[in-house]
C-alpha cells in the first residue's frame, strides 16, 4: 500500500520529537489536543489518538532500548478526507506491534497486552515497517461524518 | 485539555473517602496516582469511592494502577467503588474487559451508600 494513500503530500501535518523518557509523552498528548482542536476533531477522536499513542510509545520507551541513552522518538499527525495519520518512528530493537498476539489471560493486576489492543479497536488501520535501524508504525484513524 | 494533567480531589465522609480524579489517566500521570490511592489504602480508608466523571481517557498504564489499588483495598479487607465511568472512559472500561473487574455504581452517592451496606 503507498505511504500516502489517504494522505495527501499537501496535507495538514505537525511533527514532534520527544526522547525515550516517559514524561515526555505529554507533550505528545499536548501536540493531539492542539491539532484536535485546530482540525475540530471530535473528542472521540482525539481519546482514540491520544490512548493509541500512551501505548505505542509506553512501549517504545519501556522495551525498546538495551542501553540507557537517549534516543528520539519521532511522531507526525496528518490529516485528510480519509482520515487522520499518525507514524511513529524510533531506533529501538526490531519490534512489530502487528506481530503481537491477542492479550494474555490476565492476573489482578496484569494488563499484559491489552495496551495494543486498545490500539488495534481504537484505530482503522495499522502498519509496521522496519527500514534500516528504524521501527516506523503508522495508524489511520478514519474520521466518520459526524466526527468533528 | 490545558488543565493540569491530572488532580486528585478527596473528601472524607464519615467512613467513606471520596476522591475525584480529574485530567488524564496514563503512563505520564499513572505513579503519581497509584501512589496517592496507595497510601490512602495503606492509611487504613477502608471504603473509597473513586470518581472518574472528570478523566478524559485511561489507558492501560492507568487501568494497571486501578486494578493494582481494587487488590490492595481487597488485601486490607476494604472496598473500592468507581462512579463516574462514562463515555469514552466506558468505552475503554469495555474494550479492556475491565467492566466485572470493579465495583462500579451510577454516582458518588450510589457507591457510597453500596460501600456502607
Amino acid at each position: 500500500m503507498p505511504d500516502r494513500s489517504l494522505i495527501s503530500s499537501q496535507a495538514p501535518s505537525t511533527e514532534i520529537r520527544i526522547a525515550n523518557d516517559m514524561c515526555e509523552i505529554e507533550r505528545v498528548t499536548e501536540l493531539v489536543e492542539g491539532f484536535g482542536a485546530g482540525h475540530a476533531l471530535s473528542n472521540s477522536v482525539i481519546v482514540a489518538l491520544n490512548v493509541s499513542l500512551d501505548e505505542v510509545l509506553n512501549n517504545i520507551i519501556s522495551y525498546g532500548y538495551d542501553d540507557t541513552a537517549r534516543h528520539d522518538i519521532l511522531v507526525q499527525l496528518a490529516i485528510g478526507s480519509g482520515g487522520v495519520e499518525v507514524i511513529v518512528e524510533d531506533d529501538g530493537k526490531p519490534f512489530d506491534p502487528l506481530a503481537v498476539a491477542t492479550p494474555r489471560p490476565r492476573s489482578e493486576t496484569e494488563v499484559g497486552g491489552v495496551g495494543l489492543h486498545f490500539v488495534r479497536s481504537l484505530m482503522d488501520q495499522l502498519e509496521y515497517s522496519r527500514r534500516g535501524p528504524i521501527n516506523r508504525l503508522r495508524l489511520i484513524k478514519k474520521l466518520e461524518h459526524d466526527d468533528g | 485539555m490545558a488543565e493540569a494533567r491530572m488532580k486528585l480531589v478527596e473528601e472524607v465522609a464519615d467512613d467513606v473517602t471520596v476522591v475525584e480524579a480529574h485530567g488524564r489517566l496514563d503512563s505520564t500521570t499513572a505513579k503519581e496516582f497509584g501512589d496517592r490511592l496507595a497510601a490512602l489504602v495503606q492509611a487504613g480508608r477502608r471504603a473509597i469511592v473513586l470518581d472518574l466523571k472528570n478523566i478524559a481517557y485511561i489507558s492501560s498504564a492507568g487501568f494497571r494502577v486501578l486494578l493494582i489499588t481494587n487488590r490492595a483495598a481487597t488485601q486490607k479487607q476494604g472496598k473500592l467503588a468507581l462512579c463516574g465511568v462514562t463515555g469514552e472512559v466506558r468505552r475503554l472500561f469495555e474494550i479492556g474487559s475491565f467492566l466485572d473487574q470493579f465495583l462500579i455504581c451510577p454516582t458518588q452517592a450510589d457507591g457510597i451508600g453500596k460501600l456502607r451496606q
